[in-house]
């Protein structure tokens, strides 16, 4: 089961953090339809947070068609969010890692690392690709 | 409620008593050789002016032997001092302490309306300062029955005898100590609700219930029913007499014909029934103390004059005091209702 | 939805000082309220008269539909945990659990002696040697085990260090995700409420400065960095709660339920803190209008 973190330096609305987290799962095949998600007393009891706010999470999340709950036994994942499916993905994970550990062995900190990322990110989307 | 009161009770209420009950270990001790005595004085049974030496003999040999004038005097006065150290010890505390460490907000949220919390604490605690306070009162009345007996038989000029009416022992026997409990232990609640701290509200509560039990029987109690006069001739009663320069003064502690009356006041008075002091010119070269003097007054028209509430209204006193002391506690806890229903602060 | 709290023109005074005036508000149930604000705003005052301890001088309030404290059916409806937990020092911690027992019908013993297990108390243990986190803890369970519709706490975490404020916290929000109890807390401690709050009350200086849900509020306030510029001319639907001006530079807190289109400014989110922090300086003059805003469903 998934278990959720709290950034509280990050501006971001706890319950989107939720729904961010949800979708970060999926796409690195943490979380596979069927799956269920922690129910609101889990995570309070976990992180202390509002269950009105993971109610709110879960509501995204349904809203979005990524999950369902069902009354008495809990929220379960109905799908992926991407239309690719978790091979894909896991696929695109592998290759990535790979890149990362070889920057890293070449000498480059986090730092270089991030920059490269987001100025290839920025071309790339940019340019319309999806 | 009853539970939580007797759970923050527990505590006072054990101290009363083991209290009580070292009294009547006390009791039980030296009662018996006391019982002994009086059946020895031959005072049951008597008859006419034996009675009188015979009681007088009595308590004189008491008055020797220790250590009955201790316990007589320690009765007396742990009977006496119970209400005030009730009144401080559980009345002050009762609802100052809650005040000064603000469980009043845990206490006053639970599923229970102030007004029953307050009813329940008073009731309970109340009920339980009467019941120590006239528990020693009882004991010991059943321990000096005696002295009671004995006093009221004979004259005695010496401190064991006291008549029932006297200061200490009216104030220490009957059912006055309930009234006195109750309304000590109702001042030192108020106290603490108008405070709001136990210790000055302690000190309030001492200040005013002694401040009452003095002035009581000083100007309330002589007036609790109209007094009987009667005068008779000068030289009629045994009294004392004071002469100093032209002033004379003649008091009177007992009348024989009203055994245990409680003398208000007594002395000379003029045919016209006017108090009087100065010794007129007629008698004036008469020699103080000398047989001469009081024929000679006599014949000025003097007489004496004596107001007293008679014996046989003792329990009548007792009630109208009592009934006075419990509608004051009454009124103070109405007030301590009304107050803490009011909710200003 | 029905009100866990409502006030109309509420005030309280004392000879002559008020410590709580024209105070409006709607409270929702079902959710966590922070009640923020400096010390001797009026919160604790507040708080006094929902739970019936005080009478107002002016206006009505109503907790759970009902006058507050009316009879003992109203007062087992509202818990309460006042400033610093009071318990009776001499008492144990299994005494006052047995108190709960017996001044509340509605006492439920198992979910008291399931959380003080849980919590690490000893029941044998007086409550005047407790710490400040266990005494939080024991007023919380003894507030929450009469079972209430509504839950009131005053400052609870105030006094308390960082790791027994988490774990107050948390027991607070395990209660509520398990029974959906309302919760009003005061607190001027920012980031809890942050964590814990879905509706938020700022009362400053005996009067209620804003009100609304934290969502809502957090829409709808926005910080506007740009060219100089007069907050007079502001379009009418943008009320200016803060403003700093240097000789060629606005920065302004702007609350606005329209989205700002002038593409002169620069728009950026406000964070919890810094509205409340806006809402709580008194330079700040506050348009008086729509000091509260609607309960988004």
């Amino acid at each position: 089961m998934i278990e959720f973190q709290l950034d509280e330096t990050s501006g971001v609305a706890t319950y989107l953090q939720l729904v961010q987290q949800v979708h970060q799962a999926l796409r690195v095949g943490m979380l596979e339809p069927g799956d269920q998600l922690p129910t609101a007393q889990q995570v309070v009891a976990r992180l202390a947070i509002n269950p009105n706010t993971v109610h709110k999470a879960y509501r995204e999340l349904e809203r979005e068609g990524l999950a369902r709950a069902r009354p008495g036994l809990g929220t379960f994942i109905t799908r992926s969010p991407s239309g690719t499916d978790t091979a894909t993905q896991a696929r695109f994970l592998a290759d990535m890692t790979g890149w990362l550990r070889s920057a890293r062995s070449a000498g480059l900190g986090p730092d270089d690392i991030e920059a490269i990322y987001r100025t290839a990110f920025r071309t790339c989307f940019a340019e319309g690709v999806a | 409620m009853i539970r939580l009161t007797w759970l923050q009770f527990r505590a006072q209420a054990l101290t009363a008593a083991a209290a009580l009950a070292a009294f009547a270990v006390l009791l039980a001790a030296t009662g018996p050789h006391l019982a002994s005595l009086y059946a020895a004085s031959r005072i049951t049974g008597c008859r006419g002016g034996t009675c009188a030496t015979a009681a007088s003999g009595f308590l004189s040999k008491l008055a020797a032997t220790s250590p009955y004038p201790i316990v007589y005097v320690l009765g007396i006065g742990l009977i006496l001092a119970a209400p005030a150290i009730i009144g401080i010890f559980w009345g002050a505390p009762l609802i100052a302490r809650e005040l000064e460490a603000r469980t009043f907000a845990l206490a006053w949220t639970q599923s229970i309306t102030r007004t029953r919390w307050l009813a329940v604490k008073l009731t309970l605690t109340g009920l339980a300062a009467m019941a120590v306070t006239e528990g020693l009162s009882l004991m010991y009345g059943w321990w000096a029955a005696p002295i009671g007996e004995a006093a009221r038989l004979g004259y005695s000029g010496q401190p064991v005898g006291m008549g029932p009416f006297s200061l200490p022992a009216f104030d220490a026997h009957g059912i006055t100590p309930l009234g006195y409990a109750a309304f000590a232990f109702t001042l030192g609640v108020t106290a603490g609700v108008l405070l709001r701290r136990a210790v000055p509200a302690m000190a309030i509560t001492l200040a005013i219930f002694a401040a009452v039990q003095v002035a009581f029987p000083l100007w309330i109690r002589p007036h609790l029913s109209p007094a009987r006069h009667t005068s008779a001739a000068l030289g009629s009663y045994n009294g004392s007499t004071h002469v100093s320069g032209s002033d004379f003064a003649f008091t009177v502690d007992h009348l024989p014909s009203q055994p245990g009356a409680w003398i208000l006041s007594s002395g000379a008075v003029n045919a016209a029934g006017q108090p009087v002091s100065t010794i007129p010119a007629a008698c004036a070269k008469l020699p103080a103390g000398g047989p001469g003097l009081t024929p000679c007054l006599t014949g000025q028209g003097w007489r004496v004059a004596i107001t007293y509430q008679p014996a046989s209204r003792y329990w009548a006193f007792q009630a109208t005091e009592t009934a006075i002391y419990l509608a004051l506690a009454l009124a103070l806890a109405g007030y301590c209702f009304w107050r803490l229903n009011r909710r200003t602060t | 939805m029905t009100a866990a709290i409502e006030a109309t023109g509420l005030g309280k005074s004392y000879r002559r000082t008020w410590a709580l005036r024209d105070c409006t508000l709607a409270i929702p149930e079902g959710r966590v309220t922070g009640l923020v604000g400096p010390n001797g705003a009026g919160k604790t005052t507040l708080l006094q008269l929902a739970t019936g301890q005080l009478r107002p001088t002016r206006g009505t309030i109503s907790v759970l539909g009902a006058p507050p404290a009316v009879s003992p059916a109203q007062l087992a409806r509202v818990g309460f945990v006042a400033q610093d937990a009071p318990l009776y020092a001499r008492m144990r911690v299994a005494d006052h659990l047995r108190m709960g027992a017996w001044l509340n019908p509605g006492w439920a013993d198992e979910l008291a002696q399931r959380r003080i297990a849980q919590v690490g108390l000893d029941p044998e243990q007086r409550a005047g040697s407790l710490s400040g986190g266990q005494r939080a803890q024991l007023a919380l369970t003894l507030a929450l085990a009469k079972r209430p519709g509504l839950l009131i706490l005053d400052e609870p975490a105030a006094s308390l260090d960082p790791l027994a404020r988490r774990e107050f916290l948390r027991g607070l929000m395990e209660a509520v995700a398990e029974h959906g109890t309302s919760v009003v807390l005061s607190s001027h401690l920012v980031t809890d409420l942050e964590r814990v709050c879905d509706y938020l009350i700022v009362l400053v200086a005996s009067r209620v400065r804003v009100a609304g849900e934290v969502s809502a509020l957090l829409a709808s306030h926005h910080r506007l960095s740009g060219p100089r510029r007069d907050p007079g001319t502001l379009p009418a639907d943008q009320d200016v709660i803060e403003e700093s001006h240097t000789d060629k530079q606005s920065i302004l807190l702007v609350r606005t339920d329209e989205p700002v289109h002038d593409p002169a400014w620069t728009v950026k989110p406000v964070s919890l803190e810094e509205l409340v922090i806006a809402y709580m300086n008194p330079a700040n003059d506050i348009p008086a209008r729509r000091p509260q805003l609607g309960v988004a469903s």
